[in-house]
């Protein structure tokens, strides 16, 4: 081990074993010693053969009556440096023993590490996927996965593109404008729920609002509902566009989520029609202040 | 030039009003389905004439394919984006994975399919080796089922095998023949699409004997009540093979309402239309009934969302009496 590897070796292990201490309950012994047995020999050596079987094979040694159970931890870093962290809510044992596996890949190489990790993606099933994805933010080479997590936002299964848009902080921080925006979009466009994109705030930015404008039109008038997340990012950039269908809306008495999502758009809002209504409109200035 | 919609009426018979409140409250399994030739309407009518679960043989899909991966990309299709449209409608999906017989035959692609069946066979949900067996008979058939057969040994898995629509009768023979020379139990072989020309050998081998309700080619469910009056329920099990021909994913269900009109006990029908074959795939180590038991987790036990098919709020069940589309 290189003197740079052993300064971040500590951290790795507080990890390493605060994971081991969340799955092993849900494995039996002879199955977990055969496990962290492959995992040091992957550690030390990844053969791609050995990888595969251990990835593929993790569902059958988890115990049949705990493979539903919900496993939470928050912040486990991966093993090498400036990696993001990795936070676990509400997932199946399998998924972060999976996550756990690929933590003990090596860096390797680039090109070598690369397609060791991809070649799992090109015959990977739903849950393989998922955890495939889940595990972006401890990846090495973490600019080397941009294109990966683009391609797992078009997927057409939920589970895949809720595992890079739910509590994955891989896409905030390495997907250019164009990449997040179609994010953020495909999130609003599959309700998915918007509260667990990490750094949909730090990210947001005008030609988004734009497009969630665009959108919001759209959904008007085909008489479906809008979320009322949409508004939040388009307050920092509204106008006239974005106004007056908020305007509109409110003047239709939509449900209380939305007329106080508007309420609080209007206020962080620097446009000045929308601050002078939500001044002359007790209503909406008593939502601003009840909570939600 | 054929077109269906030019044949005589009374050429199709009298229309037969269906009659599934006779299976209200079974539990049905459709051991050998096409589901990627199928739509998101005969998903939600499979869900609500009870069938919970399905296997999704991997087989020819109508056309020829002429590249390794347009193989890779159908079988990750099988474990991947049809698993989860399935758990949309509640349904689990399992499947098989293999090189079909007709395929068999283009040897420079076959050899390539071969090497990356181990990588699809270990996956979670695949509870056999299939369709695998005899289409034309070729010796190019013969060495990949006998490969396959290997693979599935080693591997521990069931075998899910197709027989031959042409010189049915000696196709079967040879495709049980050839298991037994490979070592295989017949208790781990599910021989597919039987007629009463195969049924007896099939069971009288100890291999299982599964029919295909499939209309015009294959067999009637009518002929299929009389097989299961004369042979009894064990080691038999129905499926449908519907795919993208002229077939019905109802076949299972509709069967099962034939046999209870046919006075046939609810547990023979429970037997043949759904524990026989979880039994059968069961081997697999991958599939059980405690399993379907559980709720269908939608998502496969995770939240349900919005999705490429139930998008932007579109209520999940399209409104059939309505000509109105919102």
């Amino acid at each position: 081990m290189s003197p740079i590897e052993d300064q971040f070796s500590a951290t790795h292990i507080a990890h390493d074993e605060l994971i081991a201490s969340h799955v092993k309950p849900y494995i039996g012994d002879a199955d977990w010693q055969v496990l962290t047995g492959n995992l040091g020999r992957i550690a030390e050596d990844p053969q791609p053969a050995l990888l595969a079987r251990v990835f593929t094979g993790i569902s059958r040694i988890v115990k049949p009556a705990d493979k539903g159970r919900w496993i939470s931890l928050d912040g486990a870093a991966g093993p090498g440096r400036n990696q993001l962290p990795l936070l676990v809510k509400d997932w199946i044992p399998a998924r972060l023993l999976r996550v756990w596996t690929l933590m003990h890949i090596p860096p390797l190489e680039q090109a070598a590490y690369v397609q060791l990790i991809e070649r799992l993606f090109l015959y990977g099933e739903m849950e393989e996927l998922v955890a495939l994805y889940s595990a972006l933010p401890v990846f090495h080479y973490p600019e080397a996965w941009r294109h990966r997590c683009t391609e797992g936002i078009r997927s057409n299964i939920g589970p895949v593109r809720e595992a890079i848009m739910a509590d994955n902080p891989y896409a905030a921080a390495y997907l250019d404008e164009g990449a997040w925006n179609q994010l953020v979009l495909k999130g609003f466009f599959t309700e998915a729920d918007m509260q667990r994109i990490v750094g949909l705030e730090k990210r947001n930015n005008a030609r988004l609002a734009s497009a969630l404008v665009d959108y919001a039109h759209e959904l008007h008038a085909a008489k479906r509902t809008i979320s009322p997340h949409l508004w939040l990012l388009v307050a920092p950039f509204m106008d006239e566009r974005a106004y007056s269908l908020m305007r509109n809306i409110l003047e239709q008495h939509p449900d209380t989520g939305t007329s106080r999502a508007i309420a609080v758009a209007f206020h962080r809002s620097d446009y000045a029609p929308a601050k002078a209504l939500l001044r002359e409109n007790s209503e909406l200035t008593d939502l601003l202040n009840t909570a939600g | 030039m054929c077109n269906y919609s030019d044949r005589d009426q009374a050429s199709m018979g009298q229309r037969v009003a269906l009659e599934l409140d006779l299976v209200q409250g079974f539990r049905f399994f459709d051991p050998h389905i096409h589901m990627v030739s199928r739509t998101t309407d005969d998903y939600q009518a499979m869900a609500d004439a009870g069938v919970v679960a399905v296997i999704e043989p991997a087989f020819w899909v109508g056309q020829p394919r002429t590249g390794i991966d347009t193989f890779r990309d159908y079988y990750s299709s099988l474990i991947g984006w049809e698993r989860f449209r399935a758990s949309q409608f509640g349904i689990r999906h399992f499947c098989t994975i293999g090189l079909n017989s007709r395929e068999a035959n283009n040897e420079a692609l076959a050899a390539q399919v071969i090497e990356v069946l181990p990588f699809f066979i270990h996956k979670e949900g695949v509870v056999g080796i299939g369709e695998i067996g005899f289409d034309d008979q070729t010796p190019a058939e013969e060495k990949y089922y006998r490969l396959q057969l290997e693979l599935a040994r080693e591997a521990g898995l069931p075998v899910q095998v197709h027989t031959p629509h042409r010189d049915k009768t000696k196709g079967t023979s040879r495709s049980m023949d050839i298991a037994l020379e490979h070592g295989l139990d017949p208790g781990m072989v599910i021989i597919d699409h039987n007629t009463e020309e195969t049924v007896k050998e099939v069971l009288d081998r100890g291999f299982w004997a599964a029919f295909t309700i499939y209309p015009f080619t294959k067999m009637g469910n009518e002929r299929m009540v009389e097989i299961v009056k004369e042979y009894g329920p064990d080691r038999i099990m129905v499926n449908s093979a519907a795919d993208w021909g002229i077939s019905d994913p109802l076949a299972v269900p509709k069967t099962a309402a034939l046999m209870v009109k046919s006075g046939i006990s609810r547990e023979t029908i429970e037997a043949v239309c759904y524990k026989n074959a979880i039994a059968a795939f069961g081997r697999s180590g991958q599939l059980d009934e405690a399993m379907l038991q559980e709720q269908a987790p939608i998502d496969q036990g995770q939240k349900f969302e919005g999705n490429s098919i139930l998008r932007g709020g579109q209520q999940p069940r399209r409104n059939v009496g309505s000509i109105v589309i919102s």
